[in-house]
């Protein structure tokens, strides 16, 4: 009953995501670019009556961590100690992923090698002689192809098998008379202090101070024989052990690939054709517009007779439920509080299924990773590097991960500023908002206003940054370098997978806060007794009256101020609250047809209202997680009082300017 | 093998090179030793876009935004 733990490291977009969800029958988020995995996930599998913990880490280029995701992955491998670790490696870059290896054997833990994306080297003809690499580097080499599930049983034999083992084979780089004798005199004098040497294995740590490493230096630093680790350092000339120790590293590489690699024809490389037309200087950002508005269309277009159906189907519903459930208030319970308030925001199940397609399409063709390219100059010029751009994309889904995956950019102010503008990229819970309110009050021109809203959220963050940048944040931009994967064709399984996965949550969330929300709202509307529902006597009606004179001047009323506040916990919960205060009625219409009809409602202020929810307050959990990646709940605070502002001084301008293009609505 | 020495970043589409020196500081010296990107090494530039790059190195690709390009010097092939 020994436990055993394997952490799966290596390079960013080896599929080490892909294995450990294969292994473990988890479906954490994989996709073609790197730096998807920002934060580590454990997963337990059982095995001969074994429990194995694996651990799915951070992609990262060196142990030398240099971004947030990175430092991750070296602190785990370096102070959690696993019994093994899985260094997953792409065997179409095993150059490179080689590197990576010297230094992981250089912390004497266990290694075992997963030679994953084997398949995409055998079609480009490449062979690995997968046990003459083993024996050279004598570390056991297995072979995986994590999309097909091929090689993990191998793998977690092999895995436990190099756990269990003691001495393990271990294989280290020699760096030549020189450094090694600095290497040793080093060692000589850490190992005067006990504690560091029951922390670090000394030969890493030696060779990471010859190195210039400043997370070594640091661990150093408290230590008694920190002086006469600075006196041998002070006379030696560290930039160039570092130029020299790489060197090394790629020597031993080289002198082990041609004895294990035969590569194959070289044909002429499908990536480096699309990429050509792609990101041309001047096709790029059109191609890039292009495939936004016509996501957008697609959203609407196809997803239109699907969410029709469902309108019927609650319509039949309600219009049912009217007659079977015998007490008025527990017809209006089900009727205006569940169906009216979870069914408004499950109505939108299809746009928001066609935007995570589209969004995972971009994710797994490796598109993405093109994008930030291809936005870099509009980045430079606002203060950030173009890499910032991914975070934004990703945030079309959910801001949550997009202020996580954050954590890939360097400079940790373009970070900052990066998670500070990333709640005005309109998440998807924000689209059943502007469906509902563009479908009702803009006809044939909706698809044209939701773009608008989008581009509105894009260019206010992208204000904010720069306005950050010269103001609270002052800096350069920190120069980026960021991998450009291969294309790859996604299959119909894992974009549906993928699709489903995420989707799935939206629901989930409609049958949890925001049903919970909607039964709140319900309540308020109802009390106390014998008021008429949903009347400005509830207590609804109390709470929006108190709000409303701080939303009056936009045009909203008290419906809308009680949407509003408990949009706070999630913004879908606006269409689900709108849906209980308005109620489905009793011929189960639509929630569009009653904000229609509301006199109290023009298509200038339902623009404004739009632009309002886009921009306000980002929902709680976006909050804490701002708290979380910012590191203080100051950063939080700011980003609240920020929004409100914004998007209060936003609308009011809007729906002022707004009737004279409307033609005087 | 003696000729000029220039950044990276002027280099246009499909000229090849190889790296003289990496002049960034030390935490990002490492990390594009990490990517294989350190002196010696071939690269071939793929895409210039007014500054940003896209560099083939070894069997992988990169972009780089004009702020690294600058500082990764470089001899161009004869
Ligand atoms: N052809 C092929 N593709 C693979 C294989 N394993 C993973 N992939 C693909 O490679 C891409 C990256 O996979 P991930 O599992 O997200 O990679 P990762 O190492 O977790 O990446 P980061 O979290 O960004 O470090 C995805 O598009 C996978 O579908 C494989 O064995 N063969
Ligand atoms: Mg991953």
């Amino acid at each position: 009953m020994i436990g055993i733990r394997i952490a799966l490291a290596g390079n960013p977009n080896v599929g080490k995501t892909t294995l450990f969800n294969a292994l473990t029958g988890s479906r954490q988020h994989v996709g073609n670019w790197p730096g998807v995995t920002v934060e580590k996930k454990t997963g337990r599998i059982n095995r001969n009556g074994h429990t194995i913990e694996v651990i799915d880490l951070p992609g990262t280029y060196s142990l030398t961590a240099y971004s947030a995701d990175e430092v991750v992955a070296r602190d785990y491998i370096l102070e959690e100690k696993p019994d093994v670790v899985v260094q997953v490696v792409d065997a179409t870059h095993l150059e490179r992923n080689l590197y990576l290896t010297t230094q992981i054997t250089e912390l004497e833990v266990p290694v075992v090698i997963a030679l994953n994306m084997v398949d995409e080297a055998e079609a480009t003809g490449c062979t690995i002689d997968r046990e003459r690499l083993s024996s050279l580097l004598e570390i056991p080499v297995v072979r995986t192809v994590g999309t097909r599930g091929e090689g993990l049983d191998d793998l977690l034999d092999a895995a436990v098998r190099e756990a269990k083992t003691s001495p393990h084979h271990e294989h280290i780089v020699g760096y030549g008379n020189e450094i090694e004798a600095m290497i040793a005199s080093l060692v000589g004098v850490l190992a005067a202090d006990k504690d560091l040497g029951d922390r670090y294995p000394l030969r890493w740590l030696a060779a990471r101070l010859l190195e210039g490493d400043e997370n070594a230096l640091a661990k150093v630093k408290e230590s008694p024989v920190s002086s006469r680790v600075q006196d041998i350092l002070s006379g030696t000339d560290l930039d160039e052990y570092e130029a020299a120790m790489a060197d090394r590293r790629y020597d031993v590489i080289a002198a082990v690939l041609p004895q294990v690699r035969t590569a194959g024809a070289r044909s002429m490389n499908v990536s480096e054709m699309i990429d050509r037309v792609v990101t041309d200087r001047y096709l790029g950002i059109p191609i890039f517009l292009a495939l936004m508005w016509g996501a957008f269309e697609l959203t609407f277009v196809v997803a239109a007779p699907f969410v029709a159906l469902i309108e019927a189907g609650l319509a039949w519903l309600s219009a049912a439920v009217a007659g079977w459930l015998g007490p008025a208030w527990l017809a209006s319970l089900v009727g205006d509080g569940i169906i009216g308030g979870v069914g408004s925001v499950l109505v939108f199940v299809p746009n928001i299924f066609i935007l995570f397609l589209f969004l995972s399409f971009l994710e797994d063709t490796g598109y993405l990773a093109r994008a930030a390219f291809i936005m870099d100059r509009l980045m430079y010029a606002i203060g950030l590097p173009g890499k910032a751009f991914i975070p934004m994309l990703i945030g079309f889904g959910c801001n949550v991960p997009g202020i996580m995956a954050a954590r890939t950019i360097e400079g940790e102010k373009d970070r900052l500023i990066t998670i500070l503008v990333n709640p005005f990229i309109s998440c998807s819970a924000r689209l059943p908002v502007y469906i509902l309110f563009a479908g009702a009050f803009f006809g044939a021109a909706a698809g044209a206003v939701v773009f608008f809203l989008y581009v509105l959220g894009i260019s206010t963050a992208i204000g904010s940054a720069k306005l950050f940048r010269h103001t609270i944040l002052p800096g350069e931009s920190s120069p980026f370098i960021m991998e450009m994967p291969p294309y790859r064709l996604p299959t119909v399984g894992t974009s549906l997978l993928h699709t489903w996965s995420r989707g799935a949550m939206y629901v989930r969330k409609a049958g949890t806060i925001i049903l919970a929300g909607a039964l709140v709202v319900w309540c308020l509307a109802s009390f106390p007794f014998g008021v008429e529902y949903g009347s400005s006597e509830s207590l609804a009606g109390s709470l929006g009256r108190l709000l409303e004179p701080l939303v009056a001047p936009l045009g909203f009323d008290w419906k809308i101020a009680v949407a509003l506040l408990f949009g706070l916990v999630a913004k879908e919960v606006v269409v689900g609250s709108l849906g209980v205060l308005y109620g489905t009625g009793e011929e189960g219409d639509a929630l569009s047809t009653a904000l229609l009809a509301d006199p109290g409602l023009s298509a200038a202020t339902a623009l404004a209202l739009m632009v309002f929810v886009l921009l306000y307050a980002p929902c709680l959990a976006t909050i804490a997680t701002i708290r979380k990646e910012a590191g203080s709940w100051r950063w939080a605070g700011f980003s609240v009082a920020y929004g409100l502002v914004l998007a209060w001084t936003l609308s009011l301008i809007v729906g002022r300017i707004a009737p004279f293009f409307l033609g005087g609505a | 093998m003696t000729g000029a020495v220039c950044p990276l970043a002027l280099l246009s589409a499909g000229t090849e090179a190889t790296v003289a020196d990496v002049r960034a500081d030390r935490g990002m010296r490492l990390r594009l030793a990490g990517m294989g990107l350190c002196p010696e090494v071939w690269v071939r530039v793929q895409c210039a876009d007014w500054g940003s790059l896209i560099v083939s190195v070894g069997d992988a690709r990169y972009a780089l935004s004009r702020g690294i390009a600058m500082k990764v010097l470089v001899r161009e092939a004869a």
